[in-house]
């Protein structure tokens, strides 16, 4: 996904502004679990990060399941999507493999596992509504235009960790546009 | 320093053709340098699957600084999109019983037969024959831009005496023409006086971006393209995925090794002198990532088990709620398919579909499950259906072969 939201120079200022808002996604539940400790310090499941390739990852709380989608950033510089090219459930791949595709102006453009992951569920709904993509990129619940819910292995959650929180992925889409 | 075509002709002379291995075992090195110089590469091969294998070899070995130029010239072939549908695209039937014309002026068709392919990049359905010269350009994704290199086509196209040539809002080139100019090449589009002579397509990876366009110069074909690209299922097909947009098309009138010295001028412009310069011809065919992608090109998977999902009926539905040309008898055709394979396929007489509920999806059919390109005569497959629509089976399975045609099979024996 980096090549086109990274080429395409995006000649539309609101990229950035749709950015900054808070994400709009906040339909998913809040795990609270009290009497379980979190491996880490703080909980990950509050957050969700970004790879340079401009791909999302939510982690769940459990460190084990996650959903992944393309970024507004992405969604916005592709144009309109006309066909999304599904990942192939049950597929384990490895950071940075090709897990599918979209097509948008001619173009056909891969999409990256953020993590090494094993694909459980695409979202079959964006095959008939391939605009979800454009509409919705960031929404992981139902009817959003998230790609696919996956499982990530102890090598995934520590790949997650060097992924790029919101913030810095703001100041990172910030210096494409130069 | 500048290169005159004719300068960069003589060097093309000069430099021996590549062997197998030269061209990409240069760039594996020019990979290692820390400047990576551009690269021009021209393929000597007519075959369509070779040479967009060859073109996807050099996106994924290329250094990823560097900027290629890869010039090819197929023998007559329709290639499709990389999410299009073959059976909307293109006339199967017509397209396995027709053989083209491989030279311009050439009024006998030769014993040539049209290949099917499916390209990797994405956009619509073009025809390509040794009148026509594909250009790619592989840059890093940081300098892509959709325009930029059908520019520097167009460029090259105005030094050869095309002044008409632009880039339109579809990233295509068009030829503005005078209308009291002799369209007789044209696809029959008289009066209208812009043309396609280029269509762009892409493919984005996360390392490389390419851009590749076809060139019409000389093709004797124009008059076949038309009819070749309609397809008679279209009435009756839904699609998921990407459709073609019609446009009329016209030859430029320029040689093919004028057009290809043109070019690569242009992309030295750009670019500066090529650091590797490099004949490739059918031999490429044995370096491992050009045969793995061969074998991937030329896999009846990849052809036609690629499609996206579509709906097929013979009469309106909600989906699809189109008037449906007359058919040659009394009956009820529909199904789906994902990825080429038939799901929910009911064939009823009409007269019952009117009574009964028309899919009966809790008895599933002999045919579900069944790959639209493993049918080789639906006469044969619709008998295997039964029931009192069995004396439709003949009629029906005529006409679906009339539809889809016979010849899937032939495209794996190349």
């Amino acid at each position: 996904m980096a090549s086109i939201a990274r080429c395409v120079r995006a000649a539309r200022p609101s990229v950035l502004s749709t950015i900054s808002k808070p994400i709009a996604a906040t339909s998913r539940p809040v795990f609270y679990r009290p009497t379980q400790r979190c491996f880490s310090a703080t909980p990950i499941s509050e957050v969700r990060k970004y790879t340079k390739d401009h791909e999302w990852i939510d982690l769940h709380a459990d460190n084990k399941t996650a959903v992944i989608g393309i970024s507004e950033y992405a969604a916005e510089a592709l144009g309109d999507v006309v066909y999304v090219e599904l990942p192939e459930e049950g597929a384990t791949v490895a950071q940075g493999d090709s897990i599918g595709a979209v097509e948008s102006v001619k173009s056909a453009s891969d999409i990256n596992a953020p993590v090494s992951l094993r694909i459980v569920q695409s979202n079959v709904e964006l095959e008939e509504k391939p605009a979800k993509i454009n509409r919705v990129p960031e929404d992981d619940a139902a009817g959003g235009g998230w790609l696919a819910r996956v499982e990530v292995d102890e090598q995934g959650l520590k790949e997650f960790e060097g992924l790029l929180d919101l913030e810095a992925y703001k100041e990172f889409t910030a210096t494409l546009h130069e | 320093m500048l290169l005159s075509p004719s300068r960069l002709r003589g060097l093309g002379s000069r430099v021996p053709p590549c062997s197998s291995f030269r061209p990409f075992t240069a760039a594996a090195a020019a990979a290692a340098s820390p400047t990576s110089k551009p690269q021009v590469y021209l393929s000597r091969s007519r075959n369509p699957y070779l040479n967009l294998s060859v073109e996807h070899h050099l996106l994924q070995t290329t250094p990823p600084d560097s900027t290629v130029l890869f010039l090819y010239t197929n023998r007559p072939c329709v290639v499709i999109g990389r999410n299009q549908n073959p059976w909307l695209e293109v006339n199967l039937p017509l397209l396995s019983s027709l053989t083209a014309r491989t030279k311009p002026g050439d009024h006998e068709p030769a014993p040539t037969t049209i290949d099917l392919v499916r390209r990797r990049s994405g956009g619509g359905t073009v025809f390509h024959d040794p009148g026509n010269v594909n250009y790619s350009v592989i840059c890093p994704p940081e300098s892509f831009d959709r325009d930029k290199h059908a520019e520097m086509v167009v460029r090259a196209l105005r030094g050869l005496g095309v002044p008409g040539a632009r880039v339109n809002a579809r990233h295509d080139i068009v030829v503005d023409v005078d209308v009291d100019v002799d369209v007789s090449e044209s696809d029959g589009n008289h009066g209208a006086n812009t043309f396609k002579i280029s269509g762009s397509a892409y493919k984005l990876t996360r390392l490389r971006s390419l851009h590749h366009g076809t060139c019409l110069l000389s093709s004797p074909n124009l008059g076949s393209i038309g009819p070749l690209l309609r397809s008679p299922a279209e009435p009756f097909i839904k699609a998921r995925g990407v459709e073609s947009v019609r446009s009329p098309v016209r030859n430029v009138g320029v040689g093919n090794g004028e057009f290809e010295d043109a070019v690569v001028a242009e992309f030295a412009k750009m670019y500066g002198d090529p650091d590797v310069f490099c004949e490739v011809g059918d031999e490429a065919g044995a370096v491992d990532g050009v045969e793995k992608g061969m074998k991937e090109l030329l896999s009846r998977d990849w052809i036609y088990g690629q499609t996206p999902l579509f709906s097929f009926s013979t009469y309106p539905t909600e989906d699809d709620p189109r008037e449906r040309p007359s058919l040659p008898s009394d009956f009820h055709l529909s199904f789906e398919a994902r990825h080429g394979q038939l799901s929910k396929f009911t064939f009823v007489n009409a007269s019952s579909a009117g009574h009964v509920d028309i899919p009966s999806s809790s008895s599933s059919s002999p045919l579900d499950g069944s790959r639209i390109y493993d049918v080789e005569d639906w006469t044969d497959a619709l008998r295997s259906y039964g029931g009192t629509v069995n004396s439709q089976a003949e009629t029906a399975g005529r006409w679906l072969n009339g539809l889809f045609g016979t010849g899937h099979a032939k495209t794996q024996l190349r």
